[in-house]
């Protein structure tokens, strides 16, 4: 394996799954996720000699926007289908050593395929910050990076989409004693 | 009808700010319901969020059809490049999918060199005890590297630690705070061993290196590569925490391995 290769691996490779996370956020289709990531690898390895030190993460994940926009624009948008629970078992690898106490197991799952609908309903703009922000845990100027956006932006898009899931939350579990805590 | 201050509170609230706006806006939240209201909105979206987002990783397959791809682009040969240059820049010869086949093709390199435009001016950082730290931490994550020892109770890993390690740092689940112990790994670091204890914080993988303290000083905190790195001391042990998580949750870990290490010193 030649020099370039070892250091890719070492440098970009690590923020596979976040990639792959931020992928299917903006596609909701396992599939295509997977087809988006790769070419986005690619075409960060064809890249990455241009690249000296910074900020790996964001990088690769504003590549992966680039390759999901430029593949968005190309075709029609396929009716959304929220994602069945037999597409996660098959396409979503749990955390490592995430065993969950089974009595909350079904809580979780009716909380996330709620959320998972909110989530999904939101503007794409509007979602990719969110879950940069809260999943991938980027900072303002990496979110503005991946997103091509002032942190301005960043920022009001933040709010909005926070107010909206929280607006849509209480509708959707409106009379449930669980609902928020 | 939003409180003019919404928008500093958010950032208050995502820890984008100094110490001495985070007062200022703490002080104001006192006296505005608004944003007290805000404050306990975010903190509610936050926690069903992490506690239900599905934590999806890159499935095997898909690593090695990279890793494939990777093969031949690595090895794509002089020849080839002509080719391409005969041809035109449109002739992707190794798409795994029909689907993209000129759907990305002429695009992706102008949006890779956008990408990559804004990123040329930054230095790499030159300290080597960081580019150890650096590399241990991404080698953790590479499968099966991640922990020695795998358990969630202190007294279990701190054990392990005194038959593998010269160290013996502080170990203890932070669960109820947003931080599970996942075990603990031995490392070396400037050819030194060191003991890693292991914190899973929602997608994030956090190590915590510890190593034996020669007085000398500490790097200064610092991020890169999308990581973030930050020092103390703590008896005499030398502690470096490693995540891409964020910053602040990062240093709430931080804050309770200091307590809990300043209690077992009985200061
Ligand atoms: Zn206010």
């Amino acid at each position: 394996m030649d020099e370039k290769r070892a250091r890719f691996e070492a440098e970009v490779l690590p923020h596979l799954d976040a990639a792959y996370r931020f992928a299917r956020w903006l596609t909701h289709a396992p599939a295509d996720a997977d087809d988006i990531v790769q070419e986005a690898v690619l075409r960060a390895f064809r890249g990455f000699d241009a690249l000296r030190g910074s900020d790996v993460k964001a990088w690769l994940l504003a590549i992966v926007r680039n390759c999901h926009s430029t593949a968005f624009r190309q075709r029609q948008r396929r009716a959304f289908v929220p994602l069945p629970e037999e597409n996660d078992a098959q396409y979503g690898y749990a955390m490592r050593s995430n065993i969950p106490d089974p009595q909350d197991e079904s809580i979780r799952r009716d909380e996330r395929r709620t959320l998972e609908k909110l989530i999904a309903a939101l503007p794409e703009e509007h979602r990719t910050v969110l879950m940069l922000r809260e999943i991938e845990e980027m900072d303002y100027r990496q979110i503005a990076q991946v997103t091509s956006v002032p942190i301005g932006t960043v920022m009001s898009r933040l709010a909005r989409s926070r107010a909206a899931l929280k607006a849509r939350w209480l509708l959707e579990t409106a009379g449930e004693p669980r609902a928020v805590r | 009808m939003r409180c003019a201050e919404s928008l500093r509170v958010q950032a208050y609230f995502d820890g984008e700010v100094d110490a001495v706006s985070a007062v200022e806006i703490e002080r104001h939240a006192e006296h505005c319901g608004e944003c007290r209201t805000l404050l306990k909105d975010l903190e509610q979206v936050r926690a069903a969020l992490r506690r239900s987002a599905a934590y999806a990783h890159a499935s095997p397959a898909l690593r090695t059809s990279i890793s494939r791809a990777l093969d031949q682009d690595g090895a794509a040969p002089v020849q080839d490049m002509r080719e391409r240059d005969i041809r035109g820049p449109a002739a992707p010869t190794r798409r795994i999918r029909p689907f993209w086949l000129g759907a990305l093709a002429g695009v992706g390199a102008s949006a890779v060199a956008v990408a990559c435009a804004f990123l040329l001016v930054l230095p790499r950082l030159g300290n080597p005890l960081i580019d150890e730290l650096a590399s241990a931490h991404v080698r953790s994550l590479m499968p099966a590297h991640l922990i020695d020892v795998v358990s969630t109770d202190r007294h279990t890993v701190k054990p392990w630690f005194a038959g593998h390690t010269d160290v013996s740092p502080v170990v203890a689940d932070f669960e109820p705070q947003g931080f599970r112990l996942m075990g603990g790994r031995a490392d070396y670091l400037d050819r030194q061993r060191s003991a890693v204890v292991v914190y899973q914080h929602g997608a994030h993988v956090i190590n915590v290196f510890s190593w034996a303290g020669d007085g000398r000083g500490l790097p200064a905190d610092v991020s890169r590569n999308g990581y973030h790195f930050v020092f103390w001391k703590s008896g005499n042990l030398d502690y470096c925490a490693v995540s891409d998580t964020a910053r602040d949750e990062l240093l709430s870990l931080v804050r309770l391995l200091q307590d809990l290490g300043a209690r077992d010193r009985g200061e």
